[in-house]
């Protein structure tokens, strides 16, 4: 059970080492080969809890999508939108921090979002209520307080993907 | 509102600055460092990497892990003694402290959580990439372990001083994994030496390479890859003593104060 956990740490370790070394050597393959076994085996029952996503072929092409439409388009039409807001003299900001209701299951799913909407500029997820399901978002144009448009204006996009991707 | 001191005390400082510095370009604190390359800094430079000269070279990219674990290597190796003393000390420190994970703790927001846990996985590998090419690239056993040690303060401080204890990285075992890191680098210094009792031939403690009058040398090339002999085992081998060491100190410092007082006021 624990090495069906590990095997996907194992390549994503792997992954990792060998692009932080730079190099793809024997020597560098052998040692990045033992040290993702490693690494795997002890981080194995603290990192996953259910091996059988990771294996998904239909996830990772959601997480891959997701990563393309997350930095070329999310991210580039926030940050037009912030450096209009910076550079122009009436300084058109509305802040304030707004609930923002979210339905995606897993911890994974969960924190994507958040980091999702954090990563974006103008909003920035500054606290979560587990309990009652609600992030609370500071946003630098609170369009309405309303939870429900304001999860449809910040995080449904968001949502959608990490919901495919980790659900 | 600049006042009459202060200009004072800017020319006395200006004054001092200037002297300061005519008398130590006249050689009046000291001599002065040479302007080209010293002996010392070329022999080093020279013979970090000189397959022409084998039995001086130490077979490494890295000057810098040449010197720390070759040509200066008992330095380190006391100087390794030195860390593992204080943290011996630190131990003595908090005897009778018991590091427990009864009590659940609560650490920080479950999305300081989930993404901790995914540098569970990367800080680790980077660390050992750092130590398992510190003859090849700048870094080594030491900078390696104090990479990993971030995954310890990440996981006290985001999940809670159980965390480790907890997942069965107790105080005790961070202490044996510490000696073992410890003992790799002890075996290593000597390990020639070992093998030339049996082998019956010469040999010097802290070699690396083949001498004239001794023999033995530690793997330094595999298939024209540059493996540096004695320092891949010593960085390895100080990367597990310097991340568990470290382990052991940061546990123990978060303990908290009360529990150590009950502990130290109780006789």
């Amino acid at each position: 059970m624990r090495i069906v956990k590990a095997l996907p740490l194992m390549l994503l370790s792997f992954i990792v080492y060998i692009v932080f070394t730079g190099s793809i050597r024997l020597y560098d393959i052998v040692t990045g080969i033992a040290v993702a076994v490693v690494i795997g085996l002890i981080t194995a029952n603290v990192v996953v809890s259910n091996p059988s996503k990771a294996y998904s072929i239909n996830r990772l092409r959601w997480l891959i999508q997701y990563v393309f439409h997350y930095f070329l388009v999310s991210e580039v039409k926030a940050h037009l939108d912030v450096i209009r807001r910076a550079l122009s003299p009436r300084m058109p900001i509305n802040p304030g921090i707004v609930r923002v209701p979210y339905r995606v299951e897993s911890d994974y799913a969960e924190a994507l979002v958040a980091c999702s909407i954090t990563n974006t500029p103008g909003t920035v997820v500054v606290d979560l209520d587990k309990d009652r399901r609600i992030f609370y978002v500071h946003w630098i144009d609170v369009k309405t307080p309303e939870p429900e448009k304001a999860r449809l204006e910040i995080s449904e996009l968001f949502e959608r993907y990490a919901k495919k991707i980790f659900d | 509102m600049v006042t009459k001191i202060d200009v004072f005390v800017a020319i006395s400082i200006a004054i001092f600055v200037l002297s300061l510095a005519y008398i130590t370009s006249l050689g009046g604190l000291g001599p002065l460092p040479p302007v080209d390359v010293r002996d010392i800094a070329y022999q080093y430079l020279n013979l970090t990497y000189n397959p022409w000269r084998r039995f001086l070279t130490s077979f490494a990219l890295e000057s810098v892990t040449a010197i720390i674990w070759d040509f200066r290597g008992l330095d380190t190796l006391y100087e390794t003694a030195v860390f593992y003393g204080a943290i011996i000390a630190s131990i003595a420190l908090y005897r009778g402290v018991k590091i427990t994970h009864s009590r659940g703790g609560t650490g920080l927001s479950p999305i300081a959580k989930t993404v901790t846990r995914l540098s569970f996985v990367l800080i680790p590998t980077v660390a050992a990439s750092v130590a398992l090419h510190g003859h090849l690239t700048p870094g080594g056993g030491f900078q390696a372990g104090s990479i990993a040690t971030v995954v310890i303060v990440l996981a006290i401080i985001v999940f809670s001083r159980y965390f480790l204890p907890g997942h069965g990285l107790s105080k005790e075992r961070a202490l044996l994994l510490r000696s073992i890191g410890l003992l790799g680098v002890g075996l290593t210094s000597i390990g020639l030496l070992l093998i030339s009792f049996l082998l019956g031939v010469n040999a010097y403690i802290f070699q690396n390479q083949a001498k004239l009058d001794a023999p033995l040398s530690y793997p330094s090339l595999v298939d024209d890859y540059t493996l540096g002999g004695s320092l891949l085992f010593f960085n390895l081998s100080e990367f597990i003593a310097v991340a568990f060491g470290f382990m052991i100190v940061f546990l123990l410092l978060s303990v908290s104060e009360e529990d150590v007082r009950e502990v130290v006021t109780r006789d």
